[in-house]
């Protein structure tokens, strides 16, 4: 379905591109406010130890200290992402009784600045008692293992008024200690699957902890002014949501804090949750009377703003003699770290990123997520997919193997298409996987390079460095049910016939601000350079979902153009009258309404509202509102996986070509092949961009990156230690956008920037396999592991 | 104690009073206040801190502001010359070279050294010169791309709507 349009689909650039390359666009940490602190953190230096006094005294004596705040201070600031009857919220602002990871918040300070703020910290006295600590999620669930909770906290919900919940029928972590979420679902006949099955594979995978390093340090501004508004300026990934959260915390009603408008430099998924540091900045502020600015450090970003879950898996597959899947038996375990966040979010979503992308009718999956007092595990970019594809990809390439099959015709064999509903009963009303694949496989040339199944590989090339091919597929969702549940956008037109749009969403990279403007200026037929983009204010902008689950272009997209349809359609109410014309006859283009095929008889938009502002007050703002599956008022049950999703979700194909040096270990991802199914690309530039950003961080994960505990302490805590990849490490990157079109979205769009990440893992551990013949099971993919890999094979050859 | 100190930013002068222990880069945040140059790490290790002092490239959290005093600082609010942009500002926009912005100031300043320096870089070249700077949005692909469009004394032209 290829639509015309002149600024949709074009690679215009970004709207805040001239504030961000004069430095001008103003982040979290560059709003400095009369009177302005310094706030710090005193953080646990234990994995696990009980409280047993704190003496602040001297710090609260040190000259130019203003506010010193511990667990006594927030004894009822209980809060989480996950907070259902379920799965009570478990942390808090200020560690009560005691603490459970090496980075725990215990008190906070402000103070006229760094130096005094620091001095500070250094004199409160904190005496702990030393509890034997947990690190490894199987040990954790031990009946003799520490308990990282002790206390199950009452059954409440702050998502109450919204229609959870006040009590649970069930308890997720009955029997089994430290337990703190647990899924399990279950469809068709599995145990039948198995039996009749030509082949079954059963193989565990691992993944490590990975950080977002999003270059902006985290940071918070808090201004409890003396009319007893809070203004806050946050590092995140939606305004509403975390002024929710904040407002209940603090027992404000919400409309009394004001989240203001803030560049975010780069999230991830790390800037989604609320965080201890937020809401003691506000809490510091009250005390003191002051603003008071919180800036995490590197080291504290590391450490405390949540890694992805390293997780084990476990897959069981059973097939037909040609390939396709017959049931599948899946088990996974994360390191939940000290504190819920996302863990039982992350074991459903596992089971999220299979079901859209091969078609199994008999699954049984199972899923645990365990306290241990670790750094806590949190959303990150494809939240769960890189996970669960890596296991899933890896064990369909050796099953390819297995059964003499080019791994690429298995999946086409197996992938889901347009019309399929899911077993959640999402229904796939776009799908282009299969020309993902398809793409990816004759643009990378794939038959070319591949080795053929059985063949010696390491005869193949010569000298040390060995090339090689893999593949890999993956979805994500455009958009889900959660609070605030819903986009709104407002777009006012000017005398001068431009046009100002006012969205919730935060910009922190991916583009919204030029997307949406884009979708504005389609609609009103005016130029991007005539919309003004107001974004991410809590008192200036409706409400937005939020930048995370990858609704941006679906739902505040389509919330955005259906308010530019009504402003559109104010302004030919008032032009058809003038033009004397019915409004089915008027068009509008280049800032005019005309009558079609009728340029002689036109009035320029700017005409129009100063008609309508003098004739009747109208100045012309239209409002639009979206909600993902509309119609339905709860979530989907994390416990059971039951329960619709979303209304649209983003396919790629991915493949990967290595270069694996058989002398030093080293792997090189030299080209990455990449189409996607993003529906219509509202600017494929920007597309682009999420697409190579997701191969990079991909790229990373799969051969970099592993954040290394010693017993809970991050060793790794800076950019020298911890690699991400730099400019030599960028690979050739091709492919692009299929053909596609989804319903749900303005002018057919879904989700690009999130999905990408995840099958660059196993694209590249299949690579490496093709290059050299060595199966890496855990990642990240070191030069030691397939040194150890190759002498084995050696060995046994 | 506090020391008098005079910088040269951007071609002006501030005559400033500072504690000898404070680095460059909070001084030009905080007392000078222009906050272009961003923090990533203070640790020297990402980048995203780079000014020019006497035209190299320098990671200001690693050094002291009472030691860039008789130098000429550059930061990223002083590249554009009376409001017109210089060409690599102008290739990072053309090309989406960027998407949050945080890396953006330091890497454009490093490219601007890597350019005086060498205005006739290999790809490779590029590639090494830009490995100090840290980026996790973009994956440097579109940076690599702007960047060569500058070289040979290239200036991009704006680019045309499709």
């Amino acid at each position: 379905m290829t639509q015309e349009f002149k600024v949709v689909g074009k690679s215009l650039p970004r709207v805040d591109a001239f504030a961000k390359v004069t430095g001008q666009a103003q982040f979290t940490v560059d709003v400095s406010l009369p009177g302005m602190l310094v706030g710090k953190i005193l953080r646990s230096p234990h994995p696990h130890a009980r409280i047993v006094s704190i003496d602040t005294s001297a710090a609260e004596s040190l000259p130019g200290v203003k506010a010193v705040i511990t667990g006594r201070d927030t004894t009822d600031m209980r809060f989480a992402f996950v907070d259902t009857p379920r799965y009570p919220a478990d942390q808090n602002a200020l560690a009560q009784d005691k603490v459970r990871y090496i980075g725990d918040e215990v008190a906070a300070v402000a103070a006229v600045d760094a130096e005094t703020a620091q001095a500070a910290l250094d004199l409160i006295r904190v005496e702990y008692e030393i509890l034997p600590a947990v690190f490894d999620p199987f040990e954790a669930m031990r009946p003799d293992a520490p308990k990282v909770h002790e206390t199950e906290h009452e059954g409440t919900s702050i998502w109450e008024q919204w229609g959870a919940q006040k009590t649970s029928t069930s308890r997720a972590n009955e029997k089994v200690n430290n337990v703190s979420g647990r899924t399990i679902i279950t469809y068709g006949d599995v145990d039948a699957a198995f039996a009749s099955a030509h082949h079954i594979r059963e193989d565990h995978f691992e993944t490590s902890a990975t950080a977002h390093c999003a270059l902006e340090p985290h940071a918070a501004v808090a201004h409890l002014d003396p009319s007893g508004k809070l203004h806050l300026w946050l590092s995140s990934m939606g305004i509403y949501y975390k002024r929710y959260v904040i407002a209940k915390v603090l027992k404000m009603p919400t409309s009394q804090i004001h989240v203001h408008k803030a560049y975010v430099g780069g999230a991830f998924g790390g800037k989604m949750d609320v965080y201890p540091y937020e809401i003691c900045a506000a809490v510091l502020s009250q005390k003191a009377g002051r603003p008071v600015k919180i800036e995490l450090t590197r080291q504290e970003v590391f450490t405390t703003t949540r890694l992805r879950f390293p997780t084990y898996i476990d897959i069981k597959t059973a097939v037909s003699a040609d390939g396709r899947i017959l049931g599948q038996h899946i088990r996974t375990v994360v390191n939940n770290g000290a504190y819920r966040g996302t863990g039982p979010v992350v074991i459903f979503l596992f089971h999220g990123w299979t079901a859209p992308v091969y078609r199994v009718d008999n699954m049984r999956y199972e899923g645990v997520s365990v306290w241990t007092n670790s750094p806590v595990g949190g959303p990150q970019r494809g939240h769960g997919a890189p996970q669960i594809r890596f296991a899933i990809d890896s064990q369909l390439d050796m099953i390819a193997e297995d059964l003499g099959l080019d791994p690429s015709e298995v999946m086409l064999k197996n992938v889901r298409q347009i019309g399929d509903v899911l077993p959640n009963g999402d229904v796939l009303k776009s799908c282009g996987l299969t020309d993902c694949i398809s793409q990816a496989v004759n643009v990378s040339g794939w038959k070319g390079k591949r080795g053929r199944p059985g063949s010696n590989r390491l005869a193949r090339a010569n000298g040390t460095k060995r090339r090689g091919v893999g593949i890999s597929t993956t979805t994500m969702i455009s958009g889900a049910p959660y609070y605030p549940f819903a986009s709104a956008g407002i777009v006012q037109l000017h005398d001068d016939g431009r046009a100002t749009l006012l969205t919730g969403v935060v910009e922190m990279g991916q583009g919204s601000e030029t997307t949406l403007a884009q979708v504005t200026a389609e609609v009103l037929g005016l130029r991007l350079e005539d919309i003004h983009v107001v974004s991410g204010d809590t008192e200036q902008t409706p409400v937005d979902m939020g930048s995370f689950l990858s609704g941006g272009a679906t739902v505040t997209g389509d919330a955005i153009r259906l308010a530019a349809v009504d402003a559109k359609r104010q302004l030919l109410e008032i032009a058809s009258e003038r033009l004397d014309a019915l409004v089915e006859e008027l068009e509008v283009g280049e800032g005019r309404v005309c009558v079609r095929g009728r340029p002689d008889r036109c009035m320029s938009i700017s005409e129009v509202v100063r008609l309508s502002i003098k004739e009747t007050g109208n100045p012309i703002i239209g409002h639009g509102f979206r909600k993902i599956l509309s119609g339905t008022d709860h979530y989907p049950s994390l416990a059971k996986g039951t329960g619709r999703w979303t209304d649209a979700y983003g396919f790629n194909a991915q493949v990967a070509e290595v270069e694996v040096d058989t002398e030093t270990g080293l792997v090189k991802l030299l080209r990455a092949t990449t189409f996607h199914d993003c529906g219509q690309p509202l600017n494929p530039q920007i597309v682009e961009g999420q697409v190579n950003g997701c191969v990079s961080t991909g790229q990373g994960q799969a051969l970099l990156e592993q954040i290394v505990y010693d017993k809970g302490r991050v060793v790794n805590s800076t950019f020298l230690d911890y690699r991400l990849p730099t400019t030599m490490d960028t690979p050739e990157t091709a492919g692009g956008s299929v053909e596609s079109f989804e319903p749900a979205g303005p002018f057919g769009a879904k989700e690009v920037g999130e999905g990408v990440v995840a099958q660059t893992l196993a694209a590249i551990a299949n690579a490496v396999y093709d290059a050299v013949g060595i199966r890496i099971t855990s990642l990240p993919i070191t030069p030691d592991k397939v040194l150890a890999a190759l002498a084995e094979k050696k060995q046994t050859a | 104690m506090k020391l008098l100190v005079s910088l040269n930013v951007n071609g002006q002068s501030y005559d400033l009073a500072l504690a000898p222990h404070r680095t460059l880069l909070d001084v030009l945040r905080e007392d000078v206040g222009l906050t272009g140059t961003k923090r990533g790490c203070d640790d020297g290790d990402c980048g995203a801190c780079t000014v020019l002092v006497d035209g190299a490239p320098i990671t200001s959290c690693m050094m002291l502001a009472v030691d860039a005093q008789g130098k000429a600082i550059t930061t990223i609010e002083g590249l554009a010359v009376n409001g017109k942009l210089h060409p690599l500002q102008r290739a990072f926009i053309d090309h989406g070279a960027l998407q949050c912005g945080f890396c953006t100031p330091g890497m454009i300043l490093t490219a601007k050294y890597l350019l005086d320096e060498n205005p006739h870089p290999t790809d490779e070249e590029i590639r090494e010169g830009l490995a100090g700077n840290l980026c996790r949005c973009t994956g440097y692909v579109q940076i690599l791309e702007a960047v060569e469009a500058c070289r040979d004394g290239k200036v991009a032209a704006p680019q045309e709507a499709q």
